[in-house]
């Protein structure tokens, strides 16, 4: 058993112009209110327990009109010092795509861009287990993204289709917690896509539909530190027994856009094949 | 039949992809072909598929196809077949498509359509309602005929699982395989069709006769092992001469002697026929009361009798306009799943011209060059047995009528 190979620094953004300002997913409605301070301080919150994990922090400055910024999970997939930035599905969050690559760009990466016309959400649905990257597709990547971030990246694909709107990105149904294990929502993906998660994880620790859809498998793995949103009982458990520290840091202001801890944060320590 | 070429590319094996998309098509209720299939040497290199998909309505398959999308089932980029109006009667237009006898589609409205009947060296005729191939004598004013290779794919041959009990005889041409084998083989493979419901078609030349074989011929018809015969002039000619005056072209059957004055033996058939007008009505006067011909007018199995330059007479049944037959043949072709090629040069290769090429077709002949030259225009299921026909015909006969 070893550790993760990546986890160990994050990009991260403040949630200065957080807020549901529309609704994309099941989770958001506008009618509800984001409470700015709490945000602000379980934002902050989720920032001190990842560095007390042993995590470094990055900081990306927040724009306005661009309130999923925070979520920098969706920026792109990071590759060494290759950056390939997403193409998202809604054009609420296409501004995106040019905030991301202008930080990347100046921070010294090559900045890769997939074809115009596929589209991809970058590491919320593309997660590297073992050498291989898996990645949801149908809610928000499209399936045609696999075969041309392999061949952009040098890493073999396994893409996996998404069936539950609810869990809407790979990394609300995926989490890879070392090189064996990782949490696995079989209820968000078809009959295929599990047969293909149950090939590829050696030790899988299956998630209850209840446990899936509370977001736990959108949790950050620094090392042996895992900084979940929420620690179902049996989960926490688990990871216990297998040797993990276990550290809840709530982000339940940010459920109401659909995003847990792993949606605020995004590896820049990833090297794919 | 609604049918659409699609294809699937990228990690679809380990990913499951290709299973997904198969499963779903099948759900549909729609069937499908795996017509090419690329794996990639690594777990990088993306695998790549092409894919038949067919339906019985064009409406699923258009539901289907964009269920498929989603999963990266692309329609491939293929272009209509170019249709040009015919502006003149018996001629097709410049730059037409010429068949093959190969199972053909054509692609018209972004559609596959098939080829109802493939035949070779012929144009293709598209209606609102069918394609078809279509002969250049028969093309008129109006017809819109495919010009050019775009939008026209061909279906490579293909032998039949059950031909596969053939396959030890892979060389076109037999002639040093053990006969009775050969014949078990084939009265094995009209068996099997005629259990199907297909048409099993007997092309004779004359010599099925001078051998000794029309009796043999005769049986088969009675006992419904034939369906359709082609011949020519000759082999309907001495087929009746033998059963009126025992002879063929003045060659005792029985004896295989000359018998004298036999010269003019068949002339004198060919005139009583025509002076009762037809074959049937031969038969029908009790003139002809035996024999291939006879049979097939007692049993309504349809025969054409093709004329040629050289014939004597003619009788009253065949048709001394070549292009008239050719046309009459081709009524009788669709259906039709074993040829026997039976000691026949012209009338075999002029039936060899307007089949499929998925009709299993027996050529026998003394003489290799026309077995050869039969497989050489195209019928590619064309197996050639070098033997005596007569003796041949026999032992068919008696391992098939009994």
């Amino acid at each position: 058993m070893s550790e993760l190979s990546w986890g160990r620094r994050y990009l991260m953004c403040p949630p200065l112009h957080f807020g549901v300002l529309y609704e994309i997913n099941p989770w958001m409605h506008r009618e509800v209110a984001v409470d700015r301070d709490r945000s602000a301080a379980q934002w902050e919150g989720l920032v001190a327990n990842l560095r007390a994990a042993g995590a470094e922090i990055e900081l990306l400055e927040p724009k306005q009109h661009v309130p999923d910024l925070v979520f920098t999970a969706n920026a792109g997939l990071v590759d060494g010092d290759v950056f390939v930035p997403s193409h998202f599905r809604h054009p609420e969050r296409q501004p995106e795509t040019a905030v991301f690559s202008e930080w990347f760009a100046e921070q010294g990466w090559r900045v890769d861009d997939l074809p115009e016309e596929i589209g991809h959400e970058g590491a919320g649905d593309a997660l590297p287990f073992e050498g291989t990257l898996l990645s949801g597709y149908r809610p928000r990547s499209d399936v045609a993204a696999g075969p041309i971030i392999s061949e952009m990246l040098g890493v073999p694909v396994r893409t996996i289709e998404l069936i539950d709107d609810r869990l809407y990105h790979v990394d609300l149904t995926f989490c890879p917690l070392d090189d064996r294990r990782a949490l696995c929502a079989p209820m968000g993906w078809d009959e295929y896509g599990r047969k293909v998660v149950d090939a590829l994880v050696p030790e899988p620790l299956w998630l209850e539909d209840d446990e899936a859809l509370s977001f736990c498998a959108n949790s950050v793995v620094v090392g042996t530190n895992i900084v979940m949103p929420v620690t179902p009982a049996r989960v926490g458990r688990q990871l216990e027994a297998w040797g993990f520290s276990v550290v809840e840091s709530p982000v339940d202001e940010f459920l109401k856009a659909g995003g847990g801890c792993r949606c605020l944060t995004l590896a820049l320590d990833v090297t794919l094949g | 039949m609604a049918t659409e070429i699609v294809e699937l590319e990228g990690h679809i094996v380990d990913s499951l992809l290709l299973a997904k998309v198969l499963d779903l098509i099948l759900e549909s209720g729609a069937d499908y072909r795996i017509d090419e299939f690329e794996l990639g040497k690594t777990n990088i290199d993306p695998s790549r598929t092409t894919i038949e998909i067919s339906t019985d309505d064009d409406a699923l398959l258009d539901a289907l196809l964009e269920q498929l999308q989603v999963h990266g089932v692309n329609r491939t980029s293929e272009s209509d077949a170019a249709l040009v109006t015919s502006d003149r009667d018996g001629v097709l237009p410049t730059g037409f498509y010429s068949t093959t006898n190969l199972a053909t589609d054509v692609r018209v409205d972004g559609r596959w359509h098939s080829v109802e009947n493939p035949e070779m060296d012929c144009g293709i005729v598209v209606t609102d309602t069918q394609v078809r191939t279509l002969a250049m004598h028969r093309v008129r004013v109006g017809d819109r005929i495919v010009v050019g290779f775009e939008g026209v794919r061909v279906h490579a041959p293909s032998r039949s699982r059950d031909m596969r009990n053939f396959e030890f005889m892979n060389s076109d041409v037999s002639s040093e395989k053990p006969k009775a084998l050969l014949i078990e083989q084939v009265a094995q493979r009209i068996r099997t069709v005629k259990e199907r419901g297909g048409k099993v078609l007997a092309v004779c030349g004359p010599a099925v006769v001078h051998t000794g074989g029309a009796p043999h011929i005769a049986r088969m018809i009675r006992d419904g092992w034939i369906d359709v015969l082609f011949a020519g002039n000759g082999f309907a000619t001495h087929d009746m001469e033998s059963n009126v005056l025992g002879t063929s072209l003045g060659v005792s059957v029985a004896e295989g002697t000359p018998v004298e004055h036999g010269h003019s033996n068949h002339l004198r058939v060919i005139n009583e026929v025509r002076r009762h007008g037809s074959i049937a009505a031969a038969v029908e006067a009790g003139f002809v009361t035996g024999g291939a011909m006879y049979e097939c007018v007692r049993r309504g199995v349809p025969f054409v009798l093709g004329g040629s330059v050289r014939d004597d007479g003619p009788l009253p049944d065949t048709m001394p306009n070549v292009v008239e037959a050719a046309d009459a043949m081709r009524e009788h072709v669709p259906g039709v799943a074993v040829a026997l090629m039976l000691a026949s040069t012209l009338h075999a290769i002029a039936t060899g011209n307007l089949l499929p090429a998925g009709v299993e077709t027996f050529c026998v002949d003394i003489n290799q060059a026309v077995v050869t030259k039969l497989a050489d225009r195209g019928s590619h299921q064309a197996l050639g047995i070098v033997t005596d026909v007569g003796p041949f015909v026999q032992q068919l006969a008696e391992t098939l009528c009994t």
